[in-house]
C-alpha cells in the first residue's frame, strides 16, 4: 500500500465514557503513587539524616501547594484502590456487563471523592 | 507505541459546504470525512445539509441520500443495510457502529460521520482492514477435529450455548478500533474482534485443538495488551461483549496448565 494513504482520527474524535475514562485515570493515578513512594522515600530518608529538613517539609505541607498536593495524593490512593478491587471482580470473571460496568465505573469516581473527604476530615479529627 | 497526534499528511482541513437545494424546514448538517487518494491532498470534512422530511431513520440512509441526491463522489462501504454483513461500519457522533441499524434520532446536534479509527483511508469512509483480516486468519478460525463420521458432530445443549454471544460476531471491526490498546499495538495486539473469535473456538466443545489454540494466544502483547477499558464492549452493535471473552481466556490460562 502506498504510504500516503491518511490514518483516520482516532482519539481525537473518540468519545469518552465512564470505563475509558476509569481505565485512563486507573494509569495516571497508579503512576502517581508509584512516585510519590519516590518522594516518600526521600521524605523519609531525610528527616532519618537531616533533622534540620524536617522544617522544610512542613513548611511546604502547610502551603497551599503542599496541601493539593497531599489531597492528590489521597485521591490518588484512593481512587487506586477502589479501581483495583473493581479489576480484581473482573479477573475472577464478574462485572462485565455493560450497565454494571457503568455502575462500578461511577463508583470509583465517586467514591474515591468521598473517600478522600473522610480521610481528610478523619485526619483534621473533625469526624 | 502511543502517538497521540495524526501524522502531518492526516491532519483533517475544512471541505465544502453543500448547502441546500431543496427549501425543506427540517434541515440537518452532515459532516462528513472525505479523502481522495488521486488528489493528494490532506483530509477534509465536507459539510452536507440535508432534508430530514424525505429521509428515512438511520445514518446509512443520509449517506445513500447524500450519494444518490447530493455529491456521487462519496465512497462507503454497504451491502445487507441489516446489521447482518458488517460492511456500514464507521464511526458517527464519535461512536462506532453500523450505519444501517444507527437511527440518526439518537444523534444530537450535527452529525459527525468519520471511518473507523485509526485505519488507513483508502478512500473517505472507507478504512483498510487488511491488519484484522491476517490476524483472524492467525487464530485458525475453523474446527480441528480427528472424528471423521458419516453424522453430523454433536453438541450437548450446554455445550453448543457456550457459544452464544460469540457465534453472532459478523467481523465488522467496531470493536477493534474503538480500543486504544488496538490503536497502539494494532499491529502486536489481536484486538476484541479476533480474540472474541479466538475464545469462540476455544470453548467450542467439538475442536480437539483446544490447548493449542490457548497456548498460541498467551502471549504478552497479543492477548495481555487488553486493559479492560470496555470500549470494545461499548462499541459492539450486535450488543457482544469482547471484554468478557477476553478475560475468559485470560482466566483459562491462569488455571489451566498450558
Amino acid at each position: 500500500m502506498k504510504n500516503n494513504n491518511p490514518l483516520s482520527p482516532h482519539i481525537q474524535i473518540y468519545k469518552w465514557h465512564v470505563s475509558s475514562l476509569v481505565s485512563i485515570s486507573h494509569r495516571i493515578s497508579g503512576v502517581i503513587n508509584y512516585l510519590f513512594f519516590v518522594f516518600l522515600s526521600i521524605w523519609i530518608l531525610f528527616s532519618f539524616l537531616f533533622i534540620e529538613t524536617y522544617e522544610i517539609f512542613f513548611i511546604f505541607y502547610n502551603s497551599i501547594l503542599g496541601k493539593f498536593f497531599v489531597t492528590g495524593i489521597i485521591w490518588s490512593f484512593s481512587f487506586q484502590i477502589l479501581s483495583e478491587i473493581r479489576h480484581l471482580f473482573w479477573d475472577f470473571g464478574y462485572g462485565f456487563d455493560l450497565k454494571i460496568s457503568k455502575i462500578t465505573g461511577l463508583v470509583v469516581i465517586f467514591g474515591s471523592l468521598i473517600l478522600t473527604i473522610s480521610i481528610l476530615l478523619i485526619g483534621r479529627q473533625i469526624i | 507505541m502511543v502517538q497521540i497526534n495524526l501524522p502531518k499528511n492526516s491532519e483533517i482541513q475544512k471541505g465544502k459546504y453543500y448547502k441546500d437545494k431543496t427549501g425543506s424546514k427540517n434541515l440537518r448538517k452532515i459532516n462528513v470525512y472525505r479523502w481522495d487518494p488521486s488528489t493528494g491532498e490532506n483530509p477534509r470534512i465536507d459539510t452536507y445539509e440535508i432534508d430530514m422530511d424525505n429521509c428515512p431513520s438511520k445514518v446509512l440512509d443520509i449517506l445513500n441520500k447524500i450519494k444518490n441526491e447530493i455529491d456521487p463522489s462519496l465512497a462507503y462501504r454497504r451491502s445487507c443495510s441489516h446489521g447482518v454483513c458488517g460492511s456500514c461500519a464507521m464511526n458517527m457522533d464519535g461512536k462506532n457502529g453500523l450505519a444501517c441499524t444507527k437511527p440518526h434520532s439518537e444523534i444530537k446536534g450535527d452529525i459527525n460521520i468519520y471511518p473507523l479509527p485509526h485505519l488507513k483511508v483508502l478512500k473517505d469512509l472507507i478504512g483498510d482492514l487488511s491488519t484484522l483480516y491476517k490476524q483472524y486468519e492467525s487464530v485458525q478460525p475453523w474446527l480441528k477435529t480427528s472424528k471423521k463420521t458419516d453424522k453430523e458432530n454433536l453438541q450437548s445443549k450446554e455445550d453448543r450455548s457456550k457459544l452464544d454471544g460469540l457465534y453472532e460476531c459478523i467481523m465488522c471491526a467496531c470493536c477493534s478500533t474503538a480500543c486504544p490498546s488496538y490503536w497502539w499495538n494494532g499491529d502486536k495486539y489481536l484486538g476484541p474482534a479476533v480474540l472474541l473469535q479466538a475464545y469462540r473456538w476455544i470453548v467450542d466443545s467439538r475442536d480437539e485443538d483446544r490447548k493449542e489454540r490457548l497456548k498460541k494466544v498467551a502471549d504478552e502483547l497479543k492477548l495481555y495488551r487488553c486493559h479492560t477499558i470496555m470500549n470494545c464492549t461499548n462499541a459492539c452493535p450486535k450488543g457482544l461483549n469482547p471484554a468478557k471473552a477476553i478475560a475468559e481466556i485470560k482466566k483459562m490460562l491462569a488455571t489451566s496448565n498450558v
